[in-house]
């Protein structure tokens, strides 16, 4: 390599950079950095997707909560379809179709490609109930069978404050008509839900971000070698990176410190069920009591 | 010597190029920015015009319907079948986006039309042989629906509006605005919340 002490410094036409800087570690940090920056795209404060049944209000019975529990993981274990029974405390002066709507988005119920999500909301303070369905089963459960379902079976009881009783029927009343389709029945249901992980898509992000910092550092490795090109001395035959004690070190770049950035946006519970990337379009029914 | 220095700087200016090529190609910014996004709100068109239309065909069954109840209020009936016709044949072509009064027009004729729908379900409310109408309740749980779905498509259509003609004016995709897309108009979002029997609440 060249061994000239009059080098031009070739890398001072970039404005800002020291040669004493760490190049490499104040790059991980400005992309730690833009990486936590994500912009809020909503003004509800939705509660986190913990489970297929979500009891903010506190209005189901722990048995009730098993059960309807049960019977959604079997519904989605047969057919791949999310169904998620959840109770607000408010609607945050909202109606309920557009709360619903916003929530089913943001938990992304039902997988990506099928959008079959439904989602069972109960607001028992605004006295509002609604049944949202995704996209794909707007056929099968549609706006007139989801507002029977609630004029007959939710509603009556929940007039008798039988809110438990009214959400176990209305979920069976819910899987009924689903299990009439037979298109929405798949034999390895569970095989078609793994195609579409919406963690991948994190992870390529996240690769894609590691191999621009893997280029960047390369540049800045490059320029020091030949910038400093005394420092690369052979010894035994073997190149060597000598550092004295006063010249730059090379960008030593920790590669957990990136790693550990997680994925936002998905959702982690004990059961492991999270939103399959299904959206919702407005279908279904709305009542009240 | 000076060779050698040259390829270095050669090499590495040629890497820095390729580097931002590809930024530009493939990042948030890059060339394809712009056109994605306008397709996004077109699409996002379509689907608002298709929920209209899914309303406008709920449209014949309720009149039917409330005219084996209600023969007698013509007016109301008659009225609802006009503006239907109305409104059916105001279309908007994915290429007139840019042209806010023809969105206003279309806007019109729907809201014409949702009046129209307005008075006739309330006037069915005075009839209860057909309030307990087994038909009559299933086509007003679809209407319902059907509006509801209306609002979702709007509010759709309005947010990839929104971050299209966005793009249109901010840094750095400003830049591939004026230069190879400088065609490209903002596009017309609905001027008014009309006055449906479920206003959309918006919150800031």
């Amino acid at each position: 390599m060249v061994s000239n002490d009059k080098n031009i410094d070739l890398w001072l036409w970039i404005p800002g950079w020291r040669p004493s800087a760490r190049p490499g570690m104040t790059l991980c940090a400005a992309t730690m950095l833009c990486l936590f920056l994500t912009p809020l795209a909503f003004a509800f404060d939705f509660p986190e997707l913990t489970g297929r049944v979500l009891d903010q209000a506190g209005i189901m019975s722990a048995v009730t909560k098993r059960d309807v529990e049960a019977k959604s993981k079997t519904l989605e274990e047969k057919s791949g379809i999310q169904l998620v029974v959840a109770t607000v405390k408010t609607l945050e002066g909202s109606d309920i179709e557009t709360y619903a709507n916003q929530l089913f988005r943001v938990w992304k119920l039902g997988e990506a490609k099928k959008n079959n999500g439904v989602l069972l909301l109960v607001a028992p303070n605004e006295h509002k109930v609604r049944i949202e369905v995704g996209y794909g089963l707007e056929g099968t459960l549609t706006d007139a069978l989801a507002s029977v379902i609630i004029s007959s079976a939710i509603v009556p009881r929940f007039k008798s404050n039988d809110f438990s009783g009214g959400i176990e029927r209305g979920v069976d009343g819910i899987i009924g008509v689903l299990g009439t389709d037979s298109a929405g029945w798949q034999a390895n249901a569970l095989a078609l839900r793994s195609n579409g992980n919406p963690l991948i898509d994190n992870i390529v992000i996240e690769v894609a971000i590691a191999w621009c910092i893997f280029v960047f550092v390369a540049i800045f490795v490059l320029g020091y070698r030949s910038r400093y090109p005394k420092h690369y001395v052979k010894r035994r035959g073997r190149r060597v990176l000598v550092t004295a004690d006063t010249s730059p070190r090379s960008s030593s770049w920790s590669g957990g410190s990136w790693g550990s950035s997680g994925s936002s946006g998905g959702s982690s519970s004990d059961s492991g069920f999270s939103g399959g990337g299904g959206s919702s379009g407005g279908g279904g029914a709305s009542g009240s009591w | 010597m000076s060779r050698i220095m040259n390829r270095i700087i050669v090499a590495r200016i040629g890497l820095v190029v390729a580097l931002l090529g590809i930024a530009l190609t493939v990042s948030g910014c890059g060339y394809n920015t712009i056109p994605t996004l306008e397709e996004q709100a077109k699409a996002r068109w379509s689907d608002v015009q298709n929920q209209y239309q899914r309303r406008a065909d709920l449209i014949p069954n309720l009149v039917a319907t409330v005219q084996g109840y209600a023969a007698q209020e013509k007016s109301v009936l008659t009225a609802v079948v006009e503006a239907r016709a109305k409104a059916t044949q105001v279309k908007v072509d994915v290429s007139d986006l840019t042209d806010p009064a023809k969105i206003k027009a279309f806007q019109d004729a729907q809201n014409q039309l949702t009046g129209a729908l307005g008075r006739l379900l309330a006037v069915s409310e005075n009839y209860p042989d057909l309030k307990s109408n087994a038909n009559f309740l299933a086509l007003q749980s679809q209407l319902e629906g059907t509006e509801n779905r209306i609002a979702v498509a709007r509010r759709d259509y309005i947010d990839a509006v929104r971050v299209y003609n966005t793009a249109l004016r901010t840094f750095p995709t400003l830049i591939w605005a004026k230069t190879f897309f400088a065609g490209n108009k903002p596009m017309a979002e609905f001027t008014a919340s009309e006055g449906s029997e479920k206003p959309p609440q918006v919150k800031f």
